[in-house]
């Protein structure tokens, strides 16, 4: 302990769960794609590169992020302020910036930006917590949200918002002031559909609750991917023999609907392993966050592994047909190097937190 | 203090983490239920879903079956044709396609737009689309020559519906054609499938229309099988799943004869007319001819729409079935079976005998109905009544007649309704009553119309479906033979017989005798055909009167105005004494019943016979 550097900051838990999604996501990926080796072979770089940021990551002690969360915060925003500049459109959206010969989704480093700097901004504070430090916290989160989503990307938004709101619950926030905001919420619902949701998002929330309405046109999505979940049956329909995937019958396999690959190919017993493999992930994140030496390291395993578990429960959620389409990859599994690289670095940052057990007098 | 602090921080932190972290363990949970309901309860729906998605049935078109005459000649065959057919999806530019092929197979300029308006709407199909129907020698020759040029083309062996006799066969075998309601009889394959049919014929999806193609439309349809292919989320095809086989229709055996078939059009000529002849042993129909006629070869191949107009203008309704839906006075044609009635009623007997001075006096009024002949016949009993046919006889039978009785006795013999068992939109005539009269012309019945009844003038009309039908029940004396086409076999129903008490065996032997008389005595009406042939043949022959008169002078009028002349007809049976067939002959404007319709008569007949 006295010599940091002798010691390898590791989490074997941390590292065999996401050893085993990565591998079964190339796995999946392959067939998602209809056999594409180069989009694997992509996929298998990043991954590799991941599993290196993310032991790299682990090993600073955590008052490094603490102190470095305002610059990166601020260096985060300038980023996404370049893209919206200069970065090339695509599908309406600027979201990716260059940086050699990968893009990169600048809105992906504020997913990891906003709730340690919440952390950073809320973990001495006294409870329960101040309205001035509330309102300071809320107008940092919003301020991240409305950019992003002005991008327009609703899903990064919405997760950026949540990993925000998660920090800011878990720092202590009064029951009375959520009760509050969730009435207040209630009341601008129709502000928030009327004015601040586009045409395509509002169409994607009617079809959620009609799906029938319209087979062929915005619910085709999801129909598709119940069907091709529902005739994977207990066992699946076996490895690249799914023919709503395979036929593209299935929308947005290599992204999205991922999941709903794996249904059809590999059954009830294929979601089950898939699903237990997050939630160990989740449980033992949930240890590290409650084991953690301090406030911050408890609220930045918290937020971020949460932020992690919204990700993954809303993408779940779509494409069983729980929620409202919103784009939104499966952690791990999606085809993304942007994402793929964001939750490697929030990885690195929990076992970073998780595993330093040096007391710091406070 | 401090350590009190971070105690409450952490515990606050560790219930507010629980809270989340079991909740995102309850989604969880939510989502595997979820996918279990869609998995484990749902499978078999979305099992059913996802092959809906993916399977693409096509149906694979049955050839018909063929239709055969009584002695296993064919009247109806399925004739390969050869088509040129092209793959629109291998073909990147119409245009310098069509101009390639141009030298190979003709093209006119109409059926280049044609290909290129069906090439583009079906073009996101991987499917085959005819570009020339019904190739040459020549061209195939060339075609086949060049063909490695055209891998989008290929030359395919596509069926026509095709009978040797179009003409003398068009009614009874009626005509085929293309239909759009084949998808009700495989619900199985979506309706929007259809035009991707493989097909068999050249002319597509077809279905008969008339005669026996319509009536024995599901006979001789079979089942169509079904190729299914897999299909991308975009409708292409990606490869063939699987393919049943089409189960060919099945042929139909009939009784009818070419052989007598062709004599009768050959001797009706172009006269307008019928003939219906009927085996007596069997109730078969061997002859069903109406004149004119039309060519059910166009009509089933995709006739043009000026000729098709032009046949249903022709003054002459070629489409009109003259043998089952002509309707024509019986004239004294009819004179056995008020002869029948009149005995069985006890009205007259053999023995009885009356003056015939030409014309009968109706005693309530004074009309004056006359005979054939001026001066009348001298003393006639029933026997020489009929071989004369006189009017007198049966006018003065028919007064002493109820008319109630006497439709029912006509109905009993078959006439007022439908007695094919499988004629195509037979027509059942009509026996005229007194409620008729009264509810149509608000006239009462009157004593002259039963009169007139008598020598089958009048309001009573026949078909000469149901004449030869009565024609088969003299020959048979009694028997409902109930005549069909089709060669039916157990499906039969039982048979019926005409009995009355008033009319025993005795009596039919005095009928038949009396109505071999009238061909083969000296003083018989029809004596004319007596010589035309080898066996003795039964029969009665009529005029039948299209416009009634009084004077022989305004019949001189009447007869140089052609569709005004009488009808010629004649029923007939042979060969006697035991006879095998029965035919009724009608000719429209032929005049004389024996010397016009008799003809014809004994020459199916002897077609018949002779066979």
């Amino acid at each position: 302990m006295n010599k940091p550097f002798q010691k390898i900051y590791f989490d074997p838990y941390i590292f065999f769960s996401l050893f085993l999604l990565s591998i079964l996501g190339l796995f999946f990926l392959f067939s998602a794609s209809n056999a594409d080796m180069s989009i694997v072979f992509k996929q298998f770089i990043y991954v590799v590169v991941g599993f290196i940021v993310m032991i790299l990551i682990s090993q600073p002690d955590p008052d490094i992020f603490r102190r470095m969360s305002g610059l990166f915060l601020i260096f985060s925003l300038l980023l996404l302020g370049i893209t919206y500049l200069f970065g090339p459109e695509i599908n309406g959206a600027q979201r990716w910036v260059r940086i050699g010969p990968m893009s990169f989704q600048s809105s992906e480093l504020l997913k990891l930006a906003v709730p340690i700097f919440l952390a950073k901004f809320l973990f001495d504070k006294k409870l329960p917590i101040q309205r001035k430090e509330i309102i300071i916290s809320l107008l940092i989160i919003f301020c991240c949200f409305f950019i992003v989503f002005r991008q327009p990307d609703l899903g990064t938004a919405l997760i950026i918002a949540c990993s925000g709101l998660l920090v800011l619950f878990l720092s202590g926030l009064s029951w009375s002031f959520i009760g509050g905001s969730i009435i207040l919420l209630i009341i601008s619902s129709p502000f928030i559909w009327n004015i601040l949701l586009q045409p395509f998002q509002r169409q994607r929330i009617a079809t959620f609750f009609n799906p029938e309405s319209d087979p062929f046109g915005a619910s085709w999505n999801i129909i598709q991917s119940k069907v091709a979940i529902g005739s994977g049956g207990l066992l699946g329909k076996g490895f690249g023999e799914g023919s709503q995937t395979q036929l593209n019958f299935l929308p947005e396999t290599e992204t999205d609907f991922i999941f709903s690959v794996i249904g059809e190919e590999f059954g009830f017993l294929g979601v089950l392993l898939l699903l237990s493999i997050y939630l160990f992930l989740l449980l033992r994140c949930f240890y590290l966050a409650l084991s953690a030496r301090d406030r911050f390291c408890r609220l930045v395993i918290g937020g971020l592994s949460l932020t992690f578990a919204a990700n993954l429960i809303i993408n779940l959620c779509m494409v069983v047909g729980l929620l409202p389409v919103v784009g939104m990859p499966l952690p791990f599994i999606s085809k993304g190097g942007s994402s793929l690289m964001s939750l490697f670095i929030a990885f690195g940052i929990i076992v970073s937190m998780g595993t330093h057990k040096k007391f710091l007098p406070q | 203090m401090i350590f009190e602090e971070r105690q409450i921080e952490k515990n606050n932190f560790s219930s507010r983490a629980t809270l989340l972290f079991g909740f995102i363990i309850l989604v969880l949970i939510a989502v595997l239920i979820k996918v279990f309901s869609l998995q484990v309860s749902g499978y078999s729906d979305y099992q059913l879903a996802a092959l809906k998605n993916k399977n693409y049935a096509v149906p694979v078109q049955s050839l018909r079956g063929e239709i055969f005459d009584r002695k296993g000649r064919a009247l109806v065959k399925n004739e390969p044709t050869f088509d040129l057919i092209t793959r629109p999806n291998l073909i990147l530019d119409i245009d310098s396609f069509l101009e390639e092929i141009g030298p190979v197979i003709f093209l006119s300029q109409a059926d280049k737009l044609k290909y290129k308006k069906l090439q583009k709407e079906k073009a996101f199909v991987n499917k085959e689309l005819v570009l020339k129907k019904d190739l040459s020698a020549e061209e195939i020759a060339r075609f086949n020559v060049r063909s490695f040029n055209f891998q989008n083309a290929f030359i395919a062996k596509r069926y026509r519906r095709i009978s040797d006799y179009p003409l003398i066969f068009s009614h009874v075998l009626g005509y085929t054609s293309r239909t759009d309601d084949d998808y009700q009889s495989m619900p199985e394959i979506p309706r929007s499938h259809w035009k991707d049919a493989e097909l068999s014929y050249a002319h597509g999806l077809i279905k008969g229309r008339t005669g026996l193609e319509q009536i024995y439309n599901d006979h001789l349809s079979g089942k169509h099988g079904q190729r299914v292919y897999e299909m991308n989320a975009k409708g292409q095809f990606v490869q063939p799943l699987s393919f049943f086989e089409p189960v060919k229709g099945s042929d139909l055996f009939t009784n009818l004869d070419i052989e007598a078939q062709k004599s009768a059009a050959k001797y009706l000529g172009d006269r307008k007319g019928a003939v219906v002849a009927i085996d007596l042993e069997s109730g078969g129909i061997n002859v069903l001819y109406s004149s004119p006629a039309y060519s059910i070869n166009k009509l089933s191949n995709g006739m043009n729409e000026i000729e098709f107009q032009d046949l249903i203008n022709d003054p002459d309704k070629p489409f009109f079935n003259r043998a089952i839906q002509g309707r024509y006075p019986p004239a004294s044609t009819i004179k056995p079976a008020i002869g029948m009635y009149g005995l069985s009623k006890n009205i007259v007997n053999w023995d009885f005998e009356m003056k015939d001075p030409g014309f009968f006096t109706l005693p309530e009024t004074g009309r004056v109905f006359r005979g054939w002949r001026k001066g009348g016949h001298g003393k006639v009993d029933m026997h020489k009544a009929f071989l004369v046919s006189s009017n007198t006889y049966f006018f003065s039978l028919a007064y002493q007649a109820d008319i109630q009785e006497l439709a029912n006795h006509l109905s009993s013999l078959g006439f007022g309704q439908k007695v094919c068992l499988d004629c195509f939109d037979e027509d059942q005539a009509f026996i005229p009553t007194p409620e008729w009269k009264y509810s149509t012309m608000n006239e009462g019945w009157v004593k002259g119309d039963t009169v007139n009844l008598g020598i089958g003038q009048g309001y009573l009309v026949t078909t000469p479906m149901q004449l030869a039908n009565y024609a088969s029940l003299l020959a048979t004396k009694g028997k409902f033979l109930e005549p069909s086409i089709v060669i039916l076999g157990s499906q039969r129903k039982s048979k019926k017989i005409w009995q009355d008490n008033g009319f025993d065996n005795s009596d039919w032997s005095k009928m038949h005798t009396a109505l071999l008389g009238v061909i083969e005595s000296d003083y018989g009406t029809a004596r004319s055909i007596r010589d035309l042939k080898e066996f003795k043949v039964a029969g009665k022959s009529g005029t039948a009167e299209l416009v009634s008169l009084d004077s022989k002078e305004a019949y001189q009028e009447v007869r140089t105005s052609e569709l005004l002349r009488d009808h010629s007809i004649i029923i007939a049976f042979g060969p006697m004494p035991n006879p095998r067939y029965a035919v009724s002959v009608v000719i429209e404007n032929g005049e004389s019943g024996g010397a016009v319709a008799g003809p014809v008569a004994i020459e199916v007949l002897k077609s018949l016979i002779n066979e």
